[in-house]
């Protein structure tokens, strides 16, 4: 044969796709290879697996989980089946902890700058001498100007770390970017407790939840899943009824039989609505002393007559099917009627500047109804069974974070010690902590956490800390099933021979002895402490684990996952505060949009917590990335969600880029229509948009993954300093740009029609119709 | 000779059927010869040279003392380095090879890296295959006639050793491991053997 060009080029083809094929189907180097560990432990039978019982951290309902461990090696992650919490279910977020375990981006040993702050350029360092003298000599001669920001922290962590700090003269604060502290603060308020309450969903008949995304983000939503299956296909009872008062429609808007979009702010209002048709149509449940919460003054709550506040809450006759004042008054008659009924609020509720009396008039509904402390209504814990051992978690609120980075912008803070959190991409960009931490002159940042993140990436000494799965720990359940629980965690594997963490609590235990601090901190290691946890339990002498010995207990504990006791139960019953309902009445106030004010072409922007990635701290898991939103099966990307319509006039269709601009600045995300969203709402995700660290977390461009976060007006909720996050206004713009959205549903749209009987069942529409 | 423009697409069409018709025989080979019937493949490099004669015939250390788990699950399993010690902390060997080899042992052991050995014997992922429900059979004094692997009615009931080399062929005296010579490892050899033996043949007894 001649060999032309044409051959050449054929016969090149045919010896690439034949190498190809051959090469891909050899067997890959090291598939056929069995490796032999290193040491025989005398609990470890070869070729059989083990399952150990522990604790999850992907999240902060930490729930009880079992692993499977083959040889040394974790390789599945199940639920606890006797955790009283979650009963043997997890949520998605959990599983993930083998990958955090096995993550090729850990840290594998301290590392030190070597080049200017914001380079995030680093060298390895051994642990000794130099990791550890250099802690030493920084909290030697910087400790009393020292702040420690950890993840909230509950049990013998936090009593560990609270004590280290007062030892070495530091200020401790935990951190969340979306906190709790506003619905601590109404369940303070209202209930008079201290922990977050347990709802007893398995036996409601009628839950009315406002904001609170319950079954997918808020708070512990495995154990209300739990529950929510219970209230609607338990034995022996009938399907519960379910109404969501959300601006956003949530996994568990979609849930509840009837969403009804507020406009932002404004559910504390509807709550005194309902309350007022209930005081004046006489249906608070029999015994309810309702003078008592009106302060003798019936007229206190006049101003919330459903005729006033249906138009201010943004209730229109489409979203209410008819008279929205007669669908409001029917809610109320409904709720009360349908005992026992549970009002329920968070999330977006108690993120405006008004979110306190929200959520306090939110939570105040469940006296009327009578579900206060009763079956199928709100249940208390109690405290923690140890003396000294926080159970609740100490979590800093924004006007927390506004006095720390002055500190560091002034000099006064010289040292950070940080764990488990990333402070810079939690919080709103217009702090300028980031800003403050490259330009403080005298500043030392040491993080302890196995992965880079955009606030270690700052930080002069990284010391990384272990995982979960390998290390000890225990957790007081906040919130607890109603009775004292504590979990335990176990390590269930030694870390990889290639990686070099020590556990953060065995570094603060350490370097605390060093510095002569054995009264305060006199533990050898961690380990010891919580065995001595373990035998303060075991003299109790009650509880689920039995023994006879000390030994035997620390043994049980271990197997079981944790130590419950179901007849130490909060309080029973809780006295309202006399004149509740007139004392929220009188806090009511509406919510500050303050930035680029209400004008007609800006929208509300309702941003709200990833399904896996929450805040944006689980970011490096792959599987949490690729896990679809269970709404808009959205996966890896920042997406924004509008109104269908609202699309159409901005001319804008899934996939293109839309830039969304507060008074702060402005991020870009990629287009999500949807019949669902309230036509002047738009919402975001949190969770994307880091710039440091593993390229899970990091490799997207910005129009793809940006952070909302950095758009945020500082608005603080009043009276309890959080951030208002659902409180910004937003003018969005079409940039042009267009992006393939990564998602799990298909091109032809599924949504519900129901328009008559006939259609009410789940129909596809061509995407020319759609 | 340029080819004309009417034979172009004939050409074409057959570069294609060549491509794909390679394909097919390709995979096929791959699929045949990967678990290889004739010999092929076997002994590969292994990272320390260890000698079965060594320890099984002459100093009579039986299988399940280093394959701990052989008797008891489904896999048999590679020794952990520390079982090696147990001797070889004292024991050095007699030659200046062995002491060699025996070092490399000590250094994975002091250095905590675990050794990674070449798989010998291998079936598809597809097959799960009990070491501990085979030696339970084989072992059995109450199953009067048994058969081996290619159809031998075997004599006496055998031990464990003895049952080891039923399909693994005589280890214990070799030098260098290796498939047993001509002993092919197929579903057809399987499902005879249990026929003979008269156990069940169901797939998914096998078959994950």
């Amino acid at each position: 044969m001649k060999l032309t060009r044409r051959n050449f080029l054929a016969w090149a083809g045919l010896g690439a796709v034949g190498a190809v094929a051959c090469e891909g189907f050899g067997i890959r180097h090291g598939e056929l290879d069995i490796q032999s560990s290193v040491r025989l432990p005398e609990d470890l039978v070869r070729g059989n697996d083990n399952w150990y019982a522990s604790l999850c951290r992907t999240c902060p309902s930490c729930e009880g989980i079992v692993i499977r461990v083959m040889e040394g090696r974790a390789k599945m992650i199940q639920g606890n089946p006797f955790y009283p919490t979650n009963q043997g279910k997890i949520h998605a977020r959990c599983e993930s902890g083998l990958q955090a375990l096995y993550h090729p981006d850990r840290i594998s040993s301290p590392m030190r700058r070597t080049g200017p702050r914001e380079s995030a350029e680093f060298s390895a360092i051994s642990w000794q001498p130099n990791a550890m003298d250099a802690l030493r000599t920084a909290l030697q001669e910087r400790g009393r100007s020292s702040v420690m920001i950890t993840e909230p922290l509950r049990g013998h962590m936090a009593l560990l770390v609270d004590r280290f700090s007062t030892a070495i003269g530091a200020e401790h604060l935990g951190f969340e970017a979306i906190d709790n502290n506003t619905y601590r603060a109404a369940v303070n308020n209202v209930f008079g407790q201290d922990s977050m309450p347990d709802f007893d969903l398995d036996n409601a008949a009628f839950i009315l939840s406002f904001g609170a995304d319950f079954l997918s983000t808020w708070v512990s939503p495995t154990r209300y899943l739990r529950g929510y299956g219970e209230f609607r296909q338990g034995d022996n009872r009938d399907r519960g009824m379910f109404y969501q008062i959300d601006s956003r429609f949530s996994m568990t808007a979609a849930a509840a039989d009837k969403w009804l979009p507020v406009r932002p702010g404004w559910e504390g209002h509807l709550a005194m609505s309902l309350a007022q048709v209930i005081i004046e149509e006489n249906l608070a449940a029999p015994g309810v002393n309702v003078d008592s919460l009106t302060g003798g003054d019936a007229q206190a709550l006049n101003n919330f007559r459903p005729e006033t506040i249906a138009p201010m809450a943004g209730l229109t006759a489409e979203m209410t099917g008819g008279d929205p004042v007669k669908f409001l008054k029917n809610l109320a008659r409904s709720f009360a009627a349908s005992r026992p009924s549970i009002a329920i609020g968070g999330g977006s509720a108690g993120a405006s500047s008004n979110g306190l009396f929200n959520l306090e008039a939110i939570y105040a509904l469940n006296f009327l109804v009578g579900s206060v402390g009763e079956e199928g209504g709100v249940k208390f814990n109690p405290g923690s069974p140890w003396d000294d051992v926080p159970s609740t978690s100490k979590v800093g609120g924004l006007e927390d974070w506004a006095r720390i980075t002055e500190q560091i912008r002034s000099g006064e803070t010289k040292l950070l010690l940080l764990h488990g959190t990333d402070p810079i991409h939690g919080l709103p960009d217009s702090l300028q902590l980031r800003d403050a931490i490259i330009q403080a002159d005298d500043l030392m940042v040491i993080s302890f956490s196995p992965f880079l993140d955009d606030t270690s990436a700052l930080a002069d000494l990284i010391l990384p800390d272990r995982v979960s799965l390998e290390d000890w720990g225990d957790d007081i359940t906040e919130p607890g099933p109603g009775y004292q629980m504590i979990g335990f965690q176990q390590p269930v594997v030694n870390p990889l021979g290639d990686l070099d963490p020590l556990s953060f609590p065995d570094v603060l235990l350490t370097v605390a002895q060093e510095l002569g601090k054995e009264s305060q901190l006199p533990w050898a290691n961690f380990k010891n402490m919580l065995r001595e946890g373990s035998d303060a339990l075991f003299e109790l002498n009650r509880g689920s684990i039995e023994a006879s010995s000390a030994e035997e207990f620390w043994n049980n504990l271990l197997k079981r996952g944790g130590w419950w006791d179901e007849q130490s139960t909060g309080p029973k019953s809780v006295q309202a505060p006399a004149g509740l309902l007139k004392t929220i009445a009188g806090k009511a106030s509406s919510p500050d949009f303050s930035g680029i004010g209400m004008d007609a072409d800006s929208f509300y922007l309702v941003p709200f917590s990833h399904n896996t990635l929450l805040d944006g701290y689980n970011g490096h898991l792959p599987w949490l990335q690729a896990a679809p939103d269970p709404l808009s099966t959205v996966t890896w990307q920042t997406w924004v969600e509008l109104n269908d319509k609202t699309a159409e006039q901005l001319d804008v269709k899934e996939g293109d880029i839309l830039r969304i601009e507060s008074s702060k600045d402005s991020i870009r995300a990629v287009v999500y229509p949807t019949p669902a969203a309230p036509p002047d709402v738009i919402s975001v995700p949190f969770g994307q948009g880091r710039q440091y660290g593993s390229d899970y977390a990091t490799d997207r461009p910005a129009k793809e993954s940006s952070n909302v976060m950095d758009i945020l007006e500082t608005t603080r909720v009043k009276d309890t300093g959080s951030l208002a996050w659902a409180g910004t206004r937003v003018r969005v713009s079409k940039t042009g740009e267009s992006v393939s959205i990564s998602k799990l549903e298909g091109d032809v749209r599924a949504v519900e029609i129901g328009l008559t009987p006939a259609e009410d069942i789940i129909k596809t529409i061509a995407p020319e119709n759609a | 000779m340029m080819p004309s423009r009417k034979m172009l697409p004939l050409m074409v069409a057959g570069g294609v059927v060549t491509v794909i018709m390679g394909f097919v025989l390709v995979v096929l080979l791959i699929s045949w010869f990967s678990n290889p019937p004739f010999g092929l493949g076997n002994a590969p490099p292994q990272p320390i040279a260890f000698p079965h004669t060594v320890h099984v015939a002459e100093n009579n250390i039986q299988c399940e003392f280093c394959h701990r788990n052989v008797t008891k699950g489904e896999a048999a399993t590679v020794p952990a380095v520390e079982t090696c010690l147990f001797c070889h902390k004292d024991i050095d060997g007699g030659t200046v090879t062995a002491q060699a080899e025996i070092e490399k042992v000590r250094t994975a052991f002091e250095t905590d890296t675990p050794i990674n050995w070449e798989r010998v014997h291998r079936l598809p992922d597809h097959v799960r295959f009990i070491h501990e429900a085979h030696i339970r059979y084989f072992t059995d004094d109450d199953i009067p006639i048994k058969y081996g692997i290619n159809g031998e009615v075997l004599a006496d009931t055998p031990d464990v050793a003895l049952t080891c080399t039923i399909c693994h062929g005589d280890v214990g005296n070799k030098t260098v491991v290796k498939p047993k010579t001509g002993q092919s490892l197929k579903m057809g050899t399987c499902l005879d053997c249990h026929k003979d033996n008269n156990v069940p043949t169901d797939c998914t007894v096998c078959h994950k």
